[in-house]
């Protein structure tokens, strides 16, 4: 299939009218249903009923107009991408950060952006991941990195790049240290750090909760730093994703009867302009190694 | 019978003919009939839906001799972002479009061009082959093969449908390769079911195509001496 051909397809999928696709596609309509019908035989089939008033999407259709528009939009993309990275300039870049998300693990695609446009300017935020949402809602942010959204915003894109196995993590002189692994049970009359900031945390709640297990008091921290910090002066033990970062005083150890997993996702929003260094972040997250990076971050592979 | 699965009778299959002292169309002719007596339906699938892009005339419009090849910036397998044009300031380029390291043909492929490299670069010239699938399974297909050169990740196949080379997996097509353990969906991250039609383009420093072999069949891939008299004629 050709660019213009979808180019034009997404247009009368969208106006159900073809002279008025035509117009907006600046071509005759003979060259548009010409264009269109090369494309239904690639695809082996009708995309439109052409009745006089009433045009419409065949099955077929309605079933490759999605695919067609994700695919013409990484046209579109890599197009003006390559093309800005021709003329070089400055390029701003506003990303937000859920405090869940470790910067450890985003420094190699950071380097290759900043290798390849030396003049991105980036701008973070790190905040609770409905600050996240909101930023990125409201344009203040061009990309957004979390765990799973709350808000059910139907132009928000979104991307899972990787998902993460929760364990417990420990001090190396806590009495489940040695452990291979561990289960919910042995969490009970531990002192549990919680952290109301995760977005899988009301999750992990839950599941104690339908486990009937008593859990001593907990306590709630503010960020993974903070979490970190406490669990090295072993004032408590914490659930955390298995690629929070290793220390020599901490021990990660896995939860056999914890089915629970915590995804990290890029979320954009459909519709929006990307700028060249957000196309390009685009494409290095999401192509981005993860299962390699985990594990170098984790020292073990994760599961993906 | 052997006992073995199908899968793992292919991928005995693709390593003998991956290793076999021949010619790269020989190895991967001997792939084709290999697969042909294994999976006769498959075959079947495969021949009416390359006969539906030939009458299509799929990668008919892409950049041919004398017409400049698209810039791109795209990721490698290791998160660099590499361009057309830093690969054309060091000399010409052999471009190849590949469908991903799952596909046997490709991996036969990769591992003939790792073995051309060095009569490339004595050329001053380089090779750098893209596919629409992530970076862990490109660097998966470059440890494979033994390449020397970068593997790039075109998402959502866009630079394949920007040069003319995409094409939708036809619905049996998609259902015999899912049931041959094939999930592309997985490897591009992607449900689109989009694939390039294999191509090679031999780029001379100016960003001109010098050369470009492209088939539907995703059997056939650019020969090594037409590679390499492209090359010649810089």
């Amino acid at each position: 299939m050709e660019m213009h051909q979808v180019r034009y397809f997404l247009a009368v999928a969208r106006t159900l009218n073809f002279t008025q696709a035509a117009d907006e596609c600046n071509v005759s309509q003979p060259s548009l249903s010409r264009a269109i019908i090369k494309l239904e035989e690639e695809l082996g089939g009708d995309l439109f009923r052409r009745e006089r008033s009433l045009t419409h999407l065949t099955e077929l259709g309605r079933m490759m107009q999605p695919l067609l528009q994700q695919t013409y939009d990484a046209a579109v993309s890599a197009k003006m991408l390559a093309t800005s990275y021709r003329k070089g300039g400055v390029a701003p870049l506003r990303l937000a950060l859920s405090s869940t998300v470790d910067m450890r693990l985003l420094i190699q695609p950071l380097a290759g952006l900043m290798e390849a446009l030396p003049g991105v300017e980036l701008k973070f935020f790190r905040g609770s991941a409905p600050d996240v949402a909101s930023q990125v809602k409201a344009g203040d942010f061009e990309l957004g990195l979390a765990g799973p959204l709350e808000e059910d915003w139907d132009r928000f894109k979104s991307w899972v790049l990787f998902t993460c196995p929760l364990h417990l993590i420990v001090h190396r002189t806590h009495r489940l240290a040695n452990s291979e692994s561990v289960m919910l049970r042995d969490l009970v009359d531990e002192r549990l750090l919680g952290r109301p900031y995760c977005e899988v945390s009301s999750r992990f709640s839950e599941i104690l909760a339908q486990s009937n297990l008593r859990q001593a008091p907990g306590d709630l921290l503010a960020s993974d730093a903070d979490t970190l910090e406490m669990i090295r002066a072993n004032l408590g033990i914490s659930i955390m994703p298995a690629a929070t970062q290793r220390h020599e005083d901490l021990k990660s150890l896995p939860i056999t009867d914890l089915d629970l997993e915590a995804p990290t996702l890029l979320y954009s929003v459909a519709g929006r302009q990307h700028s060249p260094a957000a196309a390009a972040l685009i494409q290095l997250v999401r192509s981005a190694n993860w299962k390699q990076l985990l594990a170098a971050n984790e020292g073990t592979a994760p599961s993906l | 019978m052997s006992g073995m699965s199908i899968a793992e009778e292919l991928e005995r299959c693709t390593n003998r003919c991956r290793n076999m002292d021949a010619p790269l169309a020989a190895r991967l002719e001997a792939l084709a009939v290999d697969v042909a007596s294994l999976a006769p339906d498959f075959t079947e699938i495969v021949e009416r839906m390359i006969a539906r892009l030939r009458t299509a005339e799929v990668g008919q419009s892409a950049p041919q001799r004398g017409e400049p090849m698209p810039p791109f910036l795209l990721p490698d397998q290791a998160s660099r972002l590499i361009s057309l044009d830093s690969l054309l300031a060091e000399g010409p380029v052999v471009l190849s479009v590949n469908r991903g390291g799952w596909c046997p043909y490709c991996r036969i492929n990769a591992d003939a061009l790792a073995q051309l490299s060095p009569k490339v670069a004595a050329r001053h010239a380089r090779i750098v082959a893209i596919t629409p699938d992530l970076a862990q399974f490109n660097a998966e297909l470059r440890a494979d093969s033994k390449a020397d050169f970068p593997i790039l990740t075109d998402l959502d196949n866009g630079y394949a449908l920007e040069v003319g080379v995409a094409f939708k997996v036809p619905e049996e097509k998609r259902k015999a390769m899912t049931a041959a353990g094939w999930d592309i969906s997985h490897s591009q991250a992607s449900d689109a079911w989009v694939l390039p039609i294999p191509a090679t383009f031999v780029v001379g420093r100016d960003g001109i195509v010098l050369e470009r072999f492209i088939d539907p069949d995703y059997r056939k891939r650019a020969t090594h001496e037409a590679i390499m008299a492209a090359l010649s004629s810089t």
